[in-house]
């Protein structure tokens, strides 16, 4: 009888054993894909998220008072335009979204309000993404909450700042912070008005570190600014890159616990299961012994049964570790889920690698007590 | 055929070492039917162990047919036993998930070349052979657990005569059996042994003395006078 009709009859013949080993790579799997996948989704839902909080760097002239910019988030030196596409041109900056601005404080209607001019928003080369901020027409302009509320703005007037005639499309809702005292317009408008052609203030930046692996992203950036634009200062918002470091750490440190704690529980479990086996197979193996069997056909018969395994709980793990992703994914990450929580059938094929792998080595202990038995003994030696 | 010389076989006990078999020199004859006799613990089983090539013994020479079996690798020793010897167990030692005529191919995997049944062929093939003359053609999708006593140790001797061995090797082969049954199983090793095959049976019971043309008394691991 051949080796893989003798596996077949066993596990037909043990099946319980069979079954509590399929559960065991079955649990293995489907918690790692789940923990991948959910692990995937949370970082990109945190920096989905991130980008909701704005911009976490910031890029300004050489020279720059610190302590204001840190205050006002102003600065009243300036840079030119070019900046911003010598950034935006492949390079080593590693960023996600880049915008350019022109902001000043200055009176207007007896306000004190922050002028803002907006450059379209830059995406790397090839990197189509959604803008974090909504472009804004030449010739128009959006009101803060606090300027509209008390000069009874609205949307569709007129307004003229520094000679110069926008139009608002848009009055916005009450922020709690400075845009409720900003108006904001299209770049080339804020330089006419301002009389600063050609000229920027500020690059604003989101980087797009947050899924290296290091403690301080900061010294990373300011190299790679530096590199290309030798006259500029990068002012990271750490509460910002703060939390999403916390967040990629937390997310790893899930995973350096949990799925090696899993999959030792599992391996473990494969283990009792492969020498409870062993145990129940004393005589059968004497017999084998006995009747010629080497070492390596006896191998290949606890071996073979653990790749059946691996290969059947792979599959069955990697269904319900999609499916547990898909099901209780979309309400856990609820901008990231459709996008990023899919099957994928990358896992699938690691997992058909791996797990054979995986019980296999779990079970190669108890194969070689199985090897090691002495036939005499096993058929119950006087 | 069968020669031992001087072979003693040690264990290491909790009580300290146990001989089981105290310099035994044996030869046995081709053709011949020997019944190793002696109580329990006198060694029968370790002396079957040790001719089947399965037991290493701490001092002596065992050899069949002038081949040193314990010169030769755990691999030569395994191609050896699959080829020439047959083995008969008092508890069967059938393997519980394979079916008659699979426990009785079990043996034949070694060999070569491999017998495959077919029961198209059954008249020509040499396992259905061997189960239609042991009784056992009505039986031979069954199971260990779906057979009876005696039907379970005329697969084993199936099982042991499937590659034509030159000896076949008995521990207790009627231990559970009843005595017709009992008297069909030497049978058919006596027939063995008349077409010219050497077996060597270790019991307690007298019924194999019958068969024998020697009988071997074994006690405290020696072999004793009648």
């Amino acid at each position: 009888m051949i080796t893989p009709g003798l596996i077949l009859r066993e596990i037909l013949h043990r099946r319980t054993n069979f079954l509590l080993s399929v559960l065991a790579v079955t649990v293995a799997v489907a918690l790692f894909i789940s923990f991948f996948t959910a692990g995937v989704a949370s970082q990109r839902e945190t920096a989905r998220l991130m980008l909701q909080m704005g911009y976490n760097l910031h890029i300004v002239p050489a020279g720059t008072d610190r302590s204001e910019f840190l205050l006002t988030g102003l600065t009243d030196k300036t840079m030119p335009q070019q900046y911003l596409e010598k950034l935006a041109t492949p390079s080593a900056f590693s960023y996600n979204h880049l915008l350019g601005t022109l902001q000043r404080r200055i009176s207007w209607q007896g306000f004190e309000v922050v002028l803002a001019g907006l450059a379209p928003e830059v995406c790397p080369p090839g990197q189509k993404q959604p803008p974090m901020v909504e472009p804004i027409p030449q010739g128009t302009a959006y009101v803060g909450y606090i300027i509209a509320d008390r000069l009874k703005l609205k949307a569709g007037q007129i307004i003229e700042i520094g000679g110069r005639q926008l139009k608002i499309v848009r009055c916005l809702f009450e922020q709690g912070g400075v845009d409720d005292i900003r108006i904001q317009c299209h770049l080339k408008d804020a330089q006419e008005i301002l009389n600063l052609p050609g000229q920027i203030s500020e690059i604003q930046a989101v980087d797009c570190l947050c899924f290296v692996d290091t403690n301080d992203p900061v010294s990373i950036l300011r190299k790679e600014v530096a590199s290309i634009l030798p006259d500029v200062e990068v002012v990271q918002a750490k509460p910002i890159a703060a939390a999403r470091a916390k967040q990629r750490q937390m997310i790893q440190g899930v995973f350096a616990v949990i799925v090696p704690f899993v999959v030792i529980a599992c391996g473990v479990w494969i283990v009792v299961l492969a020498v409870i086996n062993v145990r129940d197979r004393y005589q059968e193996i004497g017999v084998m012994r006995a009747l010629g069997y080497g070492s390596g056909k006896i191998t290949a018969l606890f071996l073979g049964k653990a790749v059946i395994v691996g290969l059947l709980g792979a599959f069955i793990g990697f269904l319900v570790g999609t499916y547990l992703a898909l099901h209780f994914g979309p309400d856990i990450f609820k901008m990231t889920a459709k996008t990023v929580i899919k099957p994928q059938l990358s896992l699938l094929t690691w997992s058909l690698i791996f797990a054979p792998l995986f019980a296999a080595v779990s079970s190669f202990i108890p194969a070689m007590i199985a090897v090691a038995y002495d036939p005499a003994v096993a058929l119950r030696l006087e | 055929m069968v020669r031992l010389e001087k072979v003693v076989k040690t264990y290491q006990t909790h009580r300290g070492v146990c001989k089981a078999l105290n310099e035994v020199t044996l030869s046995i004859e081709k053709g011949q039917f020997v019944v190793i006799c002696g109580p329990s613990g006198s060694g029968k089983t370790t002396l079957l162990m040790t001719i089947a090539a399965m037991l290493r013994p701490t001092s002596g020479i065992v050899s069949i047919e002038g081949h040193n079996l314990y010169a030769q690798t755990a691999r030569a020793r395994a191609r050896f036993r699959a080829q020439n010897i047959g083995f008969v167990f008092q508890e069967f030692a059938l393997v519980p998930y394979l079916n008659v005529v699979e426990n009785i191919l079990l043996a034949g995997s070694l060999a070569v070349p491999a017998p495959v049944f077919r029961q198209e062929n059954a008249g020509t093939d040499p396992a259905y052979e061997l189960i239609e003359k042991l009784g056992l053609t009505d039986r031979i999708y069954h199971k260990p657990s779906q057979l009876s006593a005696g039907e379970k140790q005329r697969t084993a001797i199936a099982r042991a005569l499937l590659n034509r061995p030159k000896i076949i090797l008995a521990d207790e082969p009627t231990g559970n059996l009843d005595p017709d049954n009992a008297a069909a199983v030497l049978g058919y090793m006596d027939e063995f042994h008349r077409q010219g095959g050497t077996v060597i049976v270790a019991t307690h019971g007298p019924a194999a003395k019958d068969f024998a043309d020697r009988v071997v008394y074994l006690r405290n691991g020696k072999i004793q006078s009648p």
